[in-house]
């Protein structure tokens, strides 16, 4: 991966009829990149990656791929190439014939088409299945061959748009590591469509988190787990306690809400009024009751490795949820315990309600 | 059963009479005999008639196939809201009974100041069984899933490739189903016909013209050699029908053990 931009979307709004369903997105994706696009459903993510495919004319905004605007260009005449949600193999045509469709149309000569459609399949680990129907094939095998099929083209961005959500769960992890491979195998740019947050965190370089038709961040996986700058980025990518809280003032252990809690933050800086307080649930840790801050367990589940509970706070009006190595052993459900949490992981967001 | 006594018997009669040795066409049946097979083979009129008739129908198939394809991609394809109008109005000449079809092709023809010949016939034909064949077409060309053309387009194929090599080859077959059916209905058409033909005679109109002069068993041997015809055509598509089930039911057969 490099640092130039292989792809940038300016000012993109998009309107259907009177509803407006993009609101100025704006982002760049790098050069190698797996850019992942996440957000719940009709939050904008797949209008603009189709407007990227060239599949709709934005309202407002351009699309520039390596410097040129290819806003006006129809979808035939883009250098870019996706994978669908649900497969589109040509039912009358074979796998090979298949893979070799966008070759066909470019006129590649003969051979080259014919050695390009091999390496392709072996790519995606299908070497051998040119003669094959898509009907003989399972649905990860079909969703490898729609990637053969897009990846063969050599596309300056290759896009994805949501396609393992049609399959099992145990295909979709094979097919997860299958697509990190080839990724990683062909150094392409990617652009990743999913409504799932533990998808995009396996898969990407950057997330880019879509809610109401806007990009609300934009950074790392890490650094949107970490550092949320929205209670719902903090919410949507991995697991969280999000409290409301009231501040009314904040001394060096941690903040003190407008009810007298003390809540143990790091350096919190002079706040007041209105905050969302997140907290990840393996940063929670339970102990003795008599501490600040009480609650009583209500369930607990053995994950292997660690043990999750929830524990109902009345004086944050919540339940808060733990997750819990193994090794700290177990807490009985009913059981009144302190909450306590890291402080350095703690995070502080502006409320505004 | 009664029903196909009715149905059947004149059929049986008619085929029958065909080989009768004698120019009568009533019981009893007093001999057998090919000779008014070979008299219609070679009688001219008959011939002619024969010749004209699978001409008209062919063009008729052929005209069908072209106009009708393209209205029914034009009507699928579209996102207009006009979209339920213009399927309405390719319909409409459905609910249109031949006789005022033919009646309204003549006083247009004449009033243009066109000749009437086999090519008036070709378009009132095909202006008569256009209709159902664009419902078949149009059911076909729904059922390719627009994802599959976007798909198409997404690897650069321009809108005629994406017709040419998506769209076509997967409704073909039951398009040529829909020009033979044009063909068939063209072949044996006769009140269009009857209005809008020149000098010419199509075999309808032939069998007709030999019915109002005498009545011999040459008209029952071309009607059984049309029979005949026409059940050869049908037995063909029944079978083609019956290998295209097949193949679908294996392929997803196969399709069924391939999941998991």
């Amino acid at each position: 991966m490099t640092d130039s931009v292989r792809l940038a979307v300016q000012h993109l709004t998009h309107r259907f009829g009177h509803s407006e369903v993009l609101t100025d997105v704006n982002l760049e994706v790098r050069d190698g990149e797996f850019l992942t696009f996440l957000g719940p459903s009709g939050c904008g993510k797949t209008t603009t990656l189709r407007a990227i495919a060239g599949f709709l004319t934005p309202t407002e905004g351009k699309v520039v791929l390596d410097g040129e605007d290819i806003t006006g260009l129809p979808a035939h005449r883009r250098p870019v190439n996706m994978v669908f949600q649900q497969s589109t193999l040509f039912p009358h045509l074979d796998v090979g014939r298949n893979v070799a469709f966008g070759l066909r149309v470019a006129k590649v000569a003969k051979a080259e088409i014919a050695t390009r459609v091999a390496e392709a399949l072996s790519l995606v680990r299908l070497e051998g299945f040119e003669r094959r129907r898509p009907t003989e094939l399972s649905g990860g095998q079909r969703q490898r061959v729609n990637l053969a099929r897009a990846l063969v083209n050599r596309p300056r961005v290759l896009l994805l748009d949501e396609p393992l959500s049609a399959l099992d769960l145990k295909i979709r992890l094979e097919m997860e590591a299958e697509l990190r491979r080839v990724h990683r195998e062909l150094g392409a740019t990617f652009i990743y469509v999913t409504h799932d947050q533990r998808e995009a965190l396996a898969l990407s370089d950057r997330i880019a988190v879509f809610n109401a038709g806007r990009v609300i961040q934009l950074d790392t996986a890490e650094a949107i787990y970490r550092e949320p700058r929205s209670q719902f980025a903090a919410s949507f990518v991995g697991d969280a306690n999000v409290f409301a809280i009231d501040v009314w003032g904040s001394d060096a252990d941690g903040v003190i809400t407008a009810d007298g809690l003390r809540l143990p933050l790091a350096t919190p800086g002079p706040v007041s009024g209105p905050h969302w307080l997140v907290v990840r649930p393996e940063d929670v840790r339970f102990g003795r009751p008599g501490g600040a801050l009480e609650a009583t367990v209500t369930d607990a589940a053995f994950r292997g490795s660690a043990l999750t509970y929830r524990a109902e706070c009345a004086a944050l009006n919540s339940t808060i949820k733990a997750e819990v190595p193994d090794e700290l052993g177990t807490v009985p459900v009913g059981s009144l315990v302190s909450v306590t949490w890291n402080p350095q992981r703690a995070r502080l967001l502006p409320r505004s309600d | 059963m009664v029903a196909l006594v009715f149905l059947f018997a004149p059929l049986a009669i008619v085929v029958l009479f065909a080989f009768h040795e004698t120019n009568s066409l009533t019981p009893p049946f007093e001999g057998f005999s090919t000779r008014w097979f070979s008299e219609v083979v070679s009688d001219r009129a008959v011939r002619s008639g024969l010749m004209t008739s699978l001409r008209v129908a062919s063009l008729t198939a052929v005209a069908t196939f072209v106009s009708g394809t393209a209205a029914a991609y034009g009507v699928s394809r579209t996102e207009s809201r006009l979209k339920s109008v213009y399927a309405g109005l390719f319909l409409l000449p459905i609910a249109l009974p031949a006789l005022i079809l033919g009646i309204a092709m003549l006083s247009f023809f004449s009033s243009r100041g066109i000749a009437l010949s086999t090519t008036t016939v070709v378009i009132a034909h095909t202006v008569f069984v256009a209709p159902v064949f664009f419902v078949i077409a149009r059911t076909a060309l729904d059922r390719v899933e627009v994802a599959q053309l976007e798909a198409a387009a997404d690897l650069g194929a321009p809108p005629w490739y994406r017709f040419r090599r998506v769209i076509l080859p997967q409704v073909l077959p039951v398009l040529l189903a829909g020009a033979a059916m044009a063909f068939v209905i063209s072949f044996d058409e006769f009140i269009v016909t009857f209005f809008v033909i020149g000098s010419e005679s199509t075999l309808p109109l032939v069998i007709f013209s030999r019915l109002r002069r005498t009545i011999d068993p040459s008209v029952n041997a071309i009607s059984s050699l049309l029979l005949f015809a026409n059940l050869a055509v049908w037995l063909a598509a029944v079978l083609y029908a019956v290998r295209l089930q097949r193949r679908r039911r294996r392929d997803s057969l196969a399709q069924k053990e391939t999941r998991t």
